[in-house]
């Protein structure tokens, strides 16, 4: 029946006019498509998870702007709290150094005054003696020769004296 | 003596010309011919080439139209009975008649080069658009075809074949279009339709071709093995090789039903419907009220069947889609687990 036997001519054509659909649509149709389209679900599925990720960062947002102004005041405090302490600091450490030279110049001060003391003292004493046995000899230059003994005794009276002020 | 065949055969033909006659009618709507009928005419066809080598090598190139109602030309003629009947034939030195080698460019063959021009414009049409406007979502047309594309690509080839879809793909949505629209067009009833292409046998067995090859081509290892040394108890398999044998068969048998399916599928849904219209000319004997009464339910009828068709025409699509996806998939087992599926299949 020919109705079941294929026409040569048919199929050749059909081979024909089927293999040089597929070769063209294979080449530049189907691989593009498929790619866009596949390409297309990648891009909607990242769009979702971003769109996800960017709603959490958004709630999460507040909890860090807040956590954010606590930690700043927190460093604030600290920062303004070690200033008060490196003032305090200096300002002892100053007042230290201060006392510490005023005591030096006081010191120095003392053992100068002290020397000078001590120096006019002997002068004094010098000229005292000077004075004194001037006087002993201008009034015993008559009773007395330059009695060695007599300038001891002089010199004994004049420690007395002197011990006594 | 070579022309009087013809000539006579006309005569026979015209002499029948007012009775109707409903199987040549089905019949000549269902099969190939060299011209293709205009609408309200069936005097008038669009002529198309024919392409003939006759028995000395020599091609023939003329347009139908020369070998309308009996006329020949060339010695090549319409055969109007015989083994040939409806087919060019012509007359030989000897004067035996023969049938030439014919590539002619016949009504099907025409609807086919315009089914798959409207196939490429369809695709063409989508990845343009991708072309040109990337991500955004097609519209109306582009975005109907899009839509085939990715239920035949997501549905059916990805869950099927998985890493291996995009290296088959190509193939499955080309014959999935080509033959939705050659299903289609068949189903419009003047010009760029109306031919009968996946209800004739040629048509299907080309694609079921396609299909065994590249079933067959890019089998796997694994595939072979389980042809011809199957997972069974030796006794099925040596020395008498009933296994083997009965999955060779079945190697055979996978296209040929492809083939066969959407032939009858198409061929049927075609053939109900003339016969429908042909009910309307049968009973026009009868008188006016029963020709009447008959056209409403005949035209109603047919309305339901085209529709039927338009189903169908998807369906044997999608079907012959999904079926040669199975079958390439079936034969690109890797592992044993999967070669049991094959036979459950069977």
């Amino acid at each position: 029946m020919e109705l079941f036997t294929p026409e040569f001519g048919l199929v050749f054509w059909m081979f024909v006019v089927f293999i040089i659909l597929f070769a063209i649509l294979a080449k530049y149709a189907w691989p593009y498509i498929i790619r866009s389209l596949d390409e297309r679900a990648e891009l909607i599925d990242k769009g979702v998870e971003y769109a996800q990720e960017a709603k959490a960062q958004l709630d999460n947002a507040q909890a860090d702007a807040k956590a954010l102004l606590v930690e700043a005041q927190k460093q604030q405090m600290e920062i303004l709290h070690e200033a008060a302490q490196m003032k305090n600091h200096i300002i002892e450490e100053a007042r230290q150094a201060a006392s510490v030279e005023a005591k030096k110049v006081m010191d120095a001060a003392a053992v100068s005054i002290e020397q000078a003391r001590k120096e006019s003292e002997l002068q004094f004493r010098r000229e005292v003696s000077e004075f004194a046995l001037q006087i002993a000899e201008k009034m015993m230059r008559k009773q007395l020769s330059d009695d060695k003994t007599q300038v001891e005794m002089i010199d004994k009276l004049l420690n007395e004296i002197e011990n006594k002020n | 003596m070579a022309f009087a065949f013809p000539l006579s055969a006309a005569e026979k033909a015209g002499g029948e010309e007012n009775t109707f006659n409903p199987k040549e009618t089905i019949f000549e709507h269902l099969l190939d011919g060299y011209g293709w009928e205009l609408p309200f005419s069936h005097e008038h066809r669009i002529p198309l080439p024919v392409i003939v080598r006759d028995y000395k090598g020599d091609w023939n190139v003329f347009m139908s139209h020369r070998l309308d109602h009996g006329q020949a030309y060339n010695g090549f003629y319409i055969a109007q009975e015989g083994p040939n009947k409806g087919k060019v034939e012509g007359v030989d030195d000897a004067g035996n008649r023969y049938r030439p080698l014919d590539l002619s460019i016949t009504k099907n063959v025409l609807a086919l080069i315009i089914a798959a021009l409207v196939c490429a414009w369809c695709v063409f049409s989508v990845a343009h658009w991708y072309k040109k406007r990337r991500f955004k979502a097609p519209k109306k047309g582009v975005g109907a075809i899009e839509f085939l594309i990715e239920f035949v690509y997501t549905g059916v080839i990805k869950s099927t074949l998985g890493d291996k879809a995009p290296r088959f793909a190509p193939y499955l949505l080309t014959i999935f279009f080509f033959i939705l629209l050659m299903n289609l067009l068949g189903l419009i009833v003047i010009f760029p339709g109306g031919a009968n292409l996946t209800g004739n046998i040629a048509v299907t067995m080309v694609l079921a071709l396609c299909t065994f090859i590249i079933v067959n081509v890019r089998g796997t290892k694994e595939y072979w093995k389980e042809i011809f040394w199957p997972d069974v108890p030796l006794w099925l398999k040596f020395p008498l090789p009933i296994m083997p044998l009965i999955e060779v068969f079945g190697i055979f048998t996978k296209p040929a039903a492809l083939m066969v399916r959407l032939f009858a599928n198409m061929m049927g849904g075609h053939m109900i419907i003339l016969s429908l219209i042909s009910l309307i000319f049968i009973f026009s004997a009868l008188g006016a009220v029963v020709v009447g009464f008959t056209t409403v339910i005949s035209v109603l009828f047919s309305l339901f069947m085209l529709m039927i068709d338009t189903l169908v025409s998807f369906i044997q699509a999608y079907v012959f889609t999904m079926l040669s996806t199975l079958f390439i998939a079936l034969a690109q087992v890797e592992g044993h687990h999967e070669g049991k599926v094959e036979k459950v299949e069977k």
